[in-house]
């Protein structure tokens, strides 16, 4: 399967490849601007290989998206929850 | 002086729409399971993620309220959900700030059973080489007492520890004085399978208030071909003791333990049975450990978590229905996880936290003073791993053991909130690292979760108790009343 560069992050592939493992290999080389992964399913007969990376590239991108747009509220969000807890180690230990 | 906000504080803002930190697992098809922060869960089908992730949403459409009661969305310049999330993962994660409240002396490796999938590689002789001295508990118990936890609950373990009960005998009284003399508070427990039980430990017992934990398979034949000893009589050797236990201590004073084998996985109905017969307060659906004999003699690769979860699923389902029926009589796995789900009580089982219970949750000590991070962790150095081993009650203290460098790379590297695919899971902030289990399985402590049965496991425990939660309301009643 081919992706374009351009429209396609390779941290999703590697993300969906992941989730594959135990049902497939997923090999992936970038070249001239293409992203191609060689799926080999664990066991012959798959035939859904194809549709369900698919399926687990398109939650990746996802999350790369939410992950990018929620990171700085994540952040300040454990600010608030352990923050108080930093001033108070460092004043005990002034 | 006043600690609450001056009233513009809760007004309505009319800010543009945010998404708050959310994940999401894909279900079957295109059903998705979707849960914030702290784990709130729903399901969403996919055109509603993606018009949430879009923030494609109007104050008059249900999905927008969901996502408001969910915390996966806020509107820029509203402080309230933020402040909120922000208690909730404090209050979940403050089991960090009384480490170490359980330990375990292994007092004596022997045991008179030989259960095929004994997880600690018991062992049937040579009472001076596989006993713990006096010494050396005293010394575990010194070291117990000064982790920083105001409550301590010591747990004598084995082998089986009533073959050596006169060291318990001694144990108890000075560990209550030290206790005494450190302002701590103290609970006792003595996992046995009972065989050797009598009057003398039972009116122990009763005098210190220590709780008896047990282990029980099920109906006669499945215990007894699970737990052979001489004579064949583990099973009524069990139930006399468990009888006798519950009398002079009171039936919320002794507990049992199952564990499934292979020759369990169609008898569900049947152990719940047992267990409610005896009545016991509570069963544990506990699938078999990938340590000591159980790998040995290959009892843990006899089933897949598939066939285990098919296993639990049904036996949740029976329980739930004998519930419903008027029997309270809790599943303890599906509690501890609904109380996660629907609580943010930090939890106190160590399997279930992120960082890792090893160490920071309990601490082993072995019959022969070497000091592990989990009990498993010593169930692996039996055979031959010591990967676990933190350090030597006759050279450490509980500072070096907790600060040990290995404990801190073990606990650092096995992180939920970094780990691969945990790090995005809907299911991360009720799961719980489990290195030693990953280690033992993949030489691995974080583990390639796809591969793993840990994971598999909770997954599915996880999407059954969210699906009753969600769409069964008696049995989310009932799951309520156990979490509660």
């Amino acid at each position: 399967m081919e992706f374009a560069a351009a429209s396609q992050s390779l941290g999703a592939l590697r993300e969906a490849a992941y989730r594959l493992i135990g049902q497939a290999t997923c090999q992936i080389d970038s070249v001239d601007g293409v992203h191609r992964c060689r799926l080999q399913a664990a066991r012959s007969g798959d035939a859904d290989l194809r549709a369900r990376f698919l399926d687990l590239v398109t939650d990746e991108n996802l999350r790369e998206k939410l992950a990018a747009e929620t990171g700085p509220t994540r952040n300040l969000i454990l600010a608030l929850a352990f923050g108080a807890l930093a001033t108070a180690a460092d004043a005990s230990a002034g | 002086m006043s600690h609450f906000q001056p009233s513009t504080a809760f007004e309505a803002s009319d800010g543009e729409l945010e998404l708050l930190p959310f994940r999401f697992e894909r279900l079957d098809g295109d059903q998705y399971l979707v849960s914030n922060l702290v784990g709130d869960m729903t399901f969403l089908s996919g055109p509603d993620l993606r018009r949430l992730a879009a923030l494609d949403l109007a104050p008059d459409d249900a999905l927008y309220a969901l996502a408001f009661e969910k915390l996966l969305l806020r509107r820029k310049g509203q402080r309230a959900p933020l402040q909120l999330l922000a208690m909730r993962q404090r209050s979940r994660s403050s089991f960090l700030r009384t480490p170490t409240q359980l330990h375990i002396l292994v007092v004596t490796l022997r045991c008179e059973h030989s259960c095929p999938y004994c997880q600690v590689s018991r062992r049937s002789t040579d009472r001076d080489r596989y006993d713990m001295s006096f010494e050396t508990a005293a010394r575990a118990v010194e070291v117990a007492l000064s982790s920083p936890s105001p409550h301590i609950k010591l747990e004598f373990q084995g082998g089986e520890p009533l073959l050596n009960f006169d060291l318990i005998r001694a144990v108890v009284p000075f560990a209550r004085e030290k206790a005494e003399a450190a302002g701590k508070t103290l609970d006792f427990v003595i996992t046995s399978n009972l065989a050797l039980l009598n009057d003398d430990v039972l009116a122990f017992c009763k005098t210190h208030d220590i709780v008896l934990s047990t282990s029980l398979d099920g109906p006669e034949d499945l215990h007894n071909r699970n737990r052979p000893r001489p004579g064949g009589d583990s099973h009524q050797l069990a139930v006399e003791g468990i009888r006798r236990a519950q009398a002079t201590l009171g039936k919320e004073r002794v507990g049992a333990l199952m564990t499934t084998t292979e020759a369990s996985l169609g008898r569900v109905e049947e152990i719940v049975d047992e267990y409610v017969r005896l009545g016991l307060d509570g069963i544990f659906l506990r699938p078999l450990s990938p340590y000591g004999f159980a790998v040995k003699t290959k009892q843990y690769a006899k089933y897949d978590s598939r066939l285990w979860l098919e296993f639990y699923e049904r036996g949740l389902r029976y329980i739930l229905r004998l519930n419903r029926e008027g029997t309270y009589f809790p599943e303890f796995y599906a509690t501890l996880l609904a109380r996660r789900m629907l609580s943010d009580i930090p939890t106190g089982y160590v399997d279930l936290r992120s960082p890792a219970g090893i160490g920071l949750g309990a601490l082993v000590y072995n019959y022969d003073g070497k000091v592990f991070a989990s009990d498993e962790g010593r169930m692996l150095a039996e055979m031959g791993d010591r990967t676990f081993e933190l350090g030597d009650l006759a050279t450490d203290d509980y500072a070096s053991i907790i600060l040990s460098d290995k404990l801190i790379d073990l606990v650092g590297r096995s992180l939920t909130q970094c780990a691969p695919q945990c790090s995005s899971c809907a299911f991360e902030p009720h799961c719980g690292a489990d290195p030693v289990y990953h280690h033992a399985t993949q030489t691995d402590p974080v583990g390639i979760k796809p591969l793993s049965g840990f994971c598999a496991r909770q997954k599915g425990i996880m999407t059954l108790l969210v699906d009753l939660l969600e769409n069964s309301p008696e049995d989310a009643a009932v799951l309520r009343r156990w979490a509660a």
